[in-house]
């Protein structure tokens, strides 16, 4: 037995005040809602961050410079045959030499109708060093004739085809 | 109170052995029931989260653990007076005139035992926290100093020098 012994026995008879009905209600209010945030892992305020998607913009940022200096450099060429049809062109032609007066008609007016050109690619003529690009155009030609004396007028439609070679220009 | 902390449900079992002395041991920090009980409320929620996390549960409830819940109790009143500055100079005035201004933490019997609740109030909280758990919390000295962070030594010197304190303040009252 200490000293104390007889106050230890007297501070023991002190009773603490009961605690408040509520405050268990509130206790189990805290625990149900920890339970229903996950399960309540306690992380001692260190928790694992979420991963959210953020843009590695130094790689997107090389990746497109090295594309424009793949397009720069390979100058990809892209020149594709070209598939076009219906009227490529309407050029009232120049009258030639060549329609001369037949019978007191002379040559009024010529048109000429490019209604599809088609590049063939490329092809080496005989004799040539260079390779040449291949067109064919299709046309279709009309030639009118008037006669001044009587007003008469002729007008002959023909088809034509021609093909043109174009010189590649070094690049 | 074996195991008491390794079943979700027996937090009830748990907290109502230990709860009044808890609130008690509040009460050393703050003048009101009310703020005893909500730094109960909190501390309690955390210690059995804690204790119910994904790392495996200390077995039983061992001085480990009890040092833990009421260092946790200590450690949310001192968050609470921190936070509000105001609330705690209101705390250290009404500290000076307790007898007229705090709610009384025991029931009394007799003029006798007021008189032994005051003389309780007048010590240093350093001796105060020390003498509640181990009066009425039925704490070890070695429970004492892990929820303190003191050496047992330091403990029981200041249970010491509070029995010693009450012991000539409650022959002078009476």
């Amino acid at each position: 037995m200490n000293d104390f012994s007889e106050l230890e026995a007297e501070l023991k008879k002190l009773r603490p005040r009961p605690v408040s009905p509520d405050l268990s209600a509130r206790i189990e209010v805290g625990l149900a809602e920890n339970e229903a945030a996950g399960r309540g892992t306690a992380t001692a305020g260190v928790l694992p961050k979420q991963r959210r998607f953020r843009p590695n913009w130094f790689a997107l940022g090389l990746g497109l410079a090295a594309a424009v200096t793949f397009l720069v450099l390979a100058r990809v060429n892209v020149d594709r045959p070209s598939k076009s049809t219906g009227l490529a062109l309407l050029t009232p032609a120049p009258i030639t030499p060549t329609a001369k007066a037949v019978d007191g008609f002379v040559p009024s007016a010529m048109t000429q109708v490019v209604y599809d050109t088609k590049d063939e690619g490329l092809h080496f003529a005989e004799g040539a060093d260079e390779p040449m690009r291949r067109l064919r155009s299709r046309k279709r030609e009309t030639v009118q004739w008037k006669n001044p004396q009587t007003g008469a007028s002729l007008r002959v439609t023909y088809p034509t085809e021609e093909v043109t070679l174009v010189p590649i220009s070094g690049q | 109170m074996e195991d008491v902390v390794t079943h979700e449900e027996d937090w009830k079992v748990c907290f109502a052995e230990l709860g009044p002395g808890l609130v008690l041991f509040a009460r050393q920090f703050v003048r009101s029931i009310a703020d005893a009980e909500d730094i109960v409320q909190d501390a309690f929620v955390r210690f059995w989260r804690k204790q119910h996390s994904g790392d495996p549960p200390t077995p039983g409830f061992g001085a480990a653990n009890r040092g833990l819940l009421y260092a946790t109790v200590r450690s949310v009143a001192l968050d609470l007076l921190r936070r509000d500055a105001r609330r705690a100079r209101r705390e250290a005035t009404a500290s000076a005139d307790m007898e007229q201004t705090t709610e009384p933490q025991f029931d009394f019997d007799d003029g006798s035992q007021r008189a032994l609740a005051a003389a309780i109030d007048l010590l240093p909280v350093e001796q105060r926290e020390v003498l509640v758990m181990k009066i009425w919390n039925e704490l070890t000295f070695a429970e004492i100093a892990s929820a303190l962070s003191i050496s047992q030594n330091t403990a029981a010197s200041r249970y010491r020098y509070a029995l010693a304190a009450l012991k000539k303040n409650f022959v002078v009252h009476e």
